[in-house]
């Protein structure tokens, strides 16, 4: 900061003499006006310019695109890595949400044949029971059946038999049998 | 005291013997305070870009992030301007960019501001001119032409608006230079007069009753125009790249874009 500050005090420090000279030499005053100093500074400038331009192009653009690249490198391995870990991961999931399917089928369709067969079975012990029940009944019918048939035919006897008794009585005479019938059987 | 102009002024520092050329006539050679600012603004570039890629890291550091951010701003200037091609423009224009930043930004700290000088701006502005005219000549040959026939404007008009581009063309290293040495030179010249200012109230040349408010409101004039100054340092070497970058691609992608 002193540094280039000295030229400019030495030269206020001149005081008129120089400023007078300065103005002389532009004509207007302005101090960029000053043509002997172009030169110089073209010169100076175009070289810097291009040593410039030669370091960039060749060292540091080339060494900074590298470390950017490395980086979209690293980023993009890093994203594809991820999203390879989150697509098996999903296919896991996937697997595992199957398997649960499966064996919650599975159970239900055990469960269903359990109770089918329960149905089935309590169906069959019924129909065996039913059966015994109607075969008993019909049984029951026949001996019923036989029981007043014998009724029917004592009650035809007693019929007779009284019948019998009170012709003998009413004409002292012994009907037979086949007569009492044949009448009864006309009356 | 010194003037406002005085910061502009030419000193020697080392003098050597006079050359004369073959055209030019007489050159008064001398290593002045403007070679020791652009001298301190390479340094400090080269020096800024070698740390700044000496030991480059996939997760940058600081310095890392602020190189890199200045070079992704003229990357993506230059990739976003003038496509595809413009990888191989690239390494001009941030070499533009950083010595015109570099000399704007030093010319805050030292007194001496390199691209306040006319010969400087117009070095820049010949060397960018002078860019786009090789390239142009030499990738459409005398398709170049074409620059200056607007395809989109009616027949009748074509001539006049050609004639328009065409002085608007050569007028560019002029704008250029003029913009950044009008620029930069107004802006010091602002800061130089309130600083004056300062320095008289202090001295108390300008009576008691004076002296404190003078003082004061140009002390704060003085703050708030270097804040603006850095401002322009910036937006003056950011726009002479643009620019850069708009010339180059009028040339380079002159058949698709007319």
């Amino acid at each position: 900061m002193a540094e280039p500050h000295e030229p400019v005090a030495a030269h206020s420090a001149d005081g008129v003499q120089a400023s007078t000279a300065a103005e002389h030499d532009s004509g207007g005053g302005v101090p960029q006006f000053e043509f002997q100093h172009w030169g110089g500074q073209i010169a100076y400038l175009l070289v810097l310019f291009a040593i410039l331009y030669v370091l960039v192009s060749r060292v540091f653009a080339p060494r900074m695109r590298k470390v950017i690249d490395e980086r979209a490198g690293a980023i993009n391995g890093a994203l594809a890595a991820a999203k390879q870990v989150q697509a098996e991961a999903q296919d896991q999931a996937r697997v595992a949400q199957a398997e649960v399917a499966d064996a919650r089928a599975q159970s239900q369709r055990v469960a269903a044949e359990a109770r089918a067969k329960a149905i089935a079975e309590a169906a069959e012990r019924s129909a065996i029971a039913e059966t015994e029940v109607s075969g008993k009944i019909a049984e029951a019918e026949v001996r019923i059946a036989a029981m007043r048939d014998r009724a029917m035919a004592e009650v035809g006897t007693i019929v007779t038999e009284t019948t019998r008794a009170i012709v003998e009585k009413l004409t002292g005479q012994a009907a037979t049998a086949a007569e009492v019938k044949a009448a009864g059987g006309a009356a | 005291m010194a003037g406002p102009l005085e910061q502009f002024e030419i000193h020697k520092l080392v003098d050597f013997p006079d050359m004369t050329l073959p055209f030019v006539g007489t050159v008064d050679l001398a290593f002045t305070n403007s070679h020791l600012a652009m001298t301190i603004v390479f340094v400090v570039i080269v020096g800024f870009l070698s740390l700044v890629t000496a030991r480059p890291e996939v997760v940058p550091g600081r310095l890392q992030t602020v190189g890199e951010g200045v070079f992704g701003l003229i990357d993506n200037m230059t990739e976003s301007m003038i496509g595809h091609e413009g990888r191989k423009y690239f390494p001009f224009v941030f070499t533009l960019f950083l010595l015109i930043l570099g000399m704007n930004l030093l010319g805050l700290m030292l007194t001496f501001t390199a691209t306040s000088q006319l010969a400087i701006t117009v070095t820049f502005a010949i060397l960018t001119f002078g860019l786009v005219m090789v390239i142009g000549v030499v990738k459409n040959g005398f398709g170049f032409l074409k620059l200056f026939w607007p395809m989109g404007a009616p027949l009748v008009m074509r001539p006049f608006v050609g004639l328009i581009e065409l002085i608007s063309f050569f007028l560019r290293p002029l704008t250029l230079s003029l913009r950044l040495f009008g620029n930069m030179m107004g802006g010091h010249v602002a800061l130089k007069v309130f600083a004056g200012f300062v320095a008289a109230a202090a001295a108390g040349s300008l009576g008691i009753w004076l002296s404190a408010p003078v003082g004061l409101v140009s002390m704060s004039m003085v703050v708030a125009l270097t804040a603006l100054e850095f401002l322009v340092a910036f937006l003056q070497a950011f726009v002479f790249a643009i620019l850069a970058c708009i010339y180059l691609n009028d040339v380079v992608n002159l058949d698709h874009a007319h």
